[in-house]
């Protein structure tokens, strides 16, 4: 980046800010194409399924669910299905749902097996052109209704070029009584497992690269040290040595992660290879370093420093240069997290006491706040797709936690009790 | 003697039918309270040791030595770890109590109230807890006999959304972990 466009990211970063001061500052980052219109009949069901109904409801729900919050579909309302002839899978009528305005038909069977195995099937239709695109089938069993929902969502998504998204999960810290522990579950809050069982203070998962590894900071031997757990194998190893660490962030390019750890006497941001054990510190400063977060492609990381008086987000290249501070008022900002467009940076701002969740965007150099005068909301994480965003707010109370989309829209809770907090979405689904 | 006898009879009777007519007839509550008789300490009485603040430091264990709070906490100001003039007394106060028993080791656990991140809360907790140490180092106190920690906003001292309850949170604790 040259001076001057330092000096347009400051001037244009000021602008902003002063806006902000007026609230109600909304994004509107336009991202093309209107969404397409689907149509998701019942579905036919075999003997056993139909007398089993409670398959075919999460099923259908957790599809029609899935389909729904994409921001690629729209459902076509169901009361919409009633002004035309009843759903024939094998007499298709494409006359009657291109008339209640469907783009999109998918038609779906679900069989339940002697056994309580359930096979969906589904096929996918053009409309207008009146042509079966493509279908899948999915077996499993029962208790895995929801997961076939979100693998057929997921294949949708993936036929009109969009990334997986509704298999991919979220991990969180929750609390109840004085168990605070880590937990994984699914992108809408469901099928929570838990993952760490100590009775002390356990904090701030994140995720490996590749999915299979979640850390995390424990108290567990008195100190704040960062863990290691392999989802897979289960067990969990040591990461850091001496000090407080926390806050820890794995390459999305590299075995490499990043971290906050005051093992040389003050919170600094370490780089450490994973691979070698190798650690480089990045930070040389005697303020406050941390929550630090890697650019989607690696060379550049986020981070919190209170160097100038408060903490602020300031984005530093990959080797510990080039430091350039990225918010330029307000006397709060934390805990950046990198959109995976590389577009955007989410962080929470503390204004007159109110923790909001800003976007900041690092081409236009607008900024928008995605939540208002609820709470205090705080750990922003992206979703894969970074259409979304799972945070954690109070607002109801308890912390539970909470997506919105990346314009302010669509806010929904997918917790709620006990308490939840510190969410961090994975950052692919398969 | 027969009617001597029959007399006595009789009135052993009468007195036993009267009895059971009283027992019949609904007893009023007693109006009085019983009297508790008061009982004396005896003269001889053993005067009550007054234990010096080493005997003390000798007699209780760590839990009692902490619970009882012998090190006084102090607070911060919001955003702030730099430490107050008014907590300089409480500090110097522990760092006399911590010179004269020299053995002690402690722990000062840095806290913040939850107007804050949680990633910045725990550096900030940290900073709390190292000016503590640092300031008991230049009252003479060895710090290798110091450990901190920090709990960020993770264990408020009381719940409560106001500036006093924020306050009482701010703070660092000392706690012996050793003597």
């Amino acid at each position: 980046m040259n001076i001057r466009q330092t000096v347009l990211l400051v001037l244009a970063g000021l602008l902003c800010w002063q806006l902000r001061g007026q609230e109600e500052v909304t994004i509107r980052i336009k991202e093309g194409m209107p969404m397409i219109p689907v149509a998701l009949p019942a579905f036919q069901l075999n003997d056993l399924a139909a007398q089993k109904g409670e398959i075919a409801n999460p099923v259908y729900e957790t599809l029609w669910n899935d389909l729904e919050f994409t921001r690629i579909f729209k459902m076509v309302p169901r009361e919409h299905y009633s002004y035309i002839p009843r759903f024939n899978p094998n007499a298709i009528n494409f006359k009657d749902w291109a008339s209640i305005q469907a783009n999109i038909l998918v038609s779906g069977q679900l069989e339940l097996t002697a056994d309580d195995r359930v096979i969906f099937s589904f096929k996918v239709y053009e409309i207008a052109s009146e042509r079966f695109i493509f279908g899948r089938n999915f077996g499993g069993k029962k208790e895995l209704a929801r997961l076939i929902a979100h693998k057929a969502a997921d294949e949708l998504l993936k036929h009109f070029g969009e990334k997986p998204l509704f298999t991919s999960k979220i991990v969180y810290v929750r609390e109840s009584g004085n168990d605070r522990d880590i937990y994984i579950m699914d992108y809408d809050g469901y099928r929570p497992t838990r993952i760490t069982f100590s009775s002390a203070l356990d904090m701030l998962p994140s995720w490996s690269s590749n999915n299979e590894k979640i850390l995390y900071t424990s108290y567990r031997n008195l100190s704040p040290e960062l863990f290691m757990f392999d989802i897979y194998s289960g067990k969990t190893e040591l990461v850091s040595s001496g000090g407080s660490n926390y806050a820890a962030d794995w390459s999305p390019v590299a075995d490499a992660i990043v971290y906050t750890s005051s093992k040389d006497g003050n919170a600094e941001i370490y780089l450490k290879n994973m691979k070698t054990g190798q650690e480089k510190r990045l930070t040389f400063n005697p303020a406050i370093d941390t929550s630090p977060c890697w650019s989607p492609n690696g060379r550049e990381i986020a981070f919190t420093s209170q160097r100038s008086g408060t903490p602020q987000i300031y984005v530093m290249d990959a080797e510990g240069s080039n430091i350039r501070r990225i918010t330029l008022e307000g006397t709060y900002h934390d805990s950046p997290a990198w959109s995976p467009d590389g577009m955007r940076l989410a962080f929470v701002s503390r204004i007159e006491n109110r923790f909001d969740i800003y976007v900041y965007n690092l081409k236009s150099n607008e900024i928008g706040k995605l939540t208002e005068n609820a709470g205090r909301n705080e750990n922003p994480s992206w979703s894969p797709d970074g259409r979304h965003l799972v945070f954690s707010s109070n607002r109801g109370g308890a912390y539970q936690l909470y997506l919105v989309d990346y314009d302010g829209r669509n806010l929904r809770q997918i917790t709620s009790s006990g308490e939840n907090k510190m969410p961090k979405w994975q950052k692919s689904a398969k | 003697m027969k009617k001597w006898m029959l007399a006595l009879l009789s009135l052993s009777l009468i007195l036993t039918f009267t009895a059971c007519g009283k027992k019949a007839a609904k007893v009023a509550p007693p109006t009085q309270e019983p009297v508790v008789e008061k009982v004396e300490e005896p003269t001889t009485r053993v005067e009550k040791p007054v234990l010096s603040e080493e005997e003390l430091f000798q007699q209780k264990s760590l839990e009692e030595l902490n619970k009882d709070q012998v090190l006084k906490r102090i607070n911060f100001d919001f955003d702030k770890y730099d430490i107050r003039e008014d907590m300089k007394p409480l500090l110097q106060a522990n760092a006399n109590w911590l010179l004269k028993f020299a053995t002690v080791q402690i722990l000062i656990e840095g806290h913040c109230d939850e107007r804050g991140t949680i990633e910045y809360n725990i550096a900030l907790g940290e900073k709390r807890a190292e000016a503590a140490k640092n300031y008991l180092a230049s009252l003479g106190m060895n710090p290798a006999k110091i450990k901190i920690i920090s709990y960020g906003k993770s264990k408020p001292l009381v719940q409560g959304v106001d500036e006093a309850s924020y306050f009482q949170n701010r703070r660092a604790e000392f706690v012996i972990t050793k003597k």
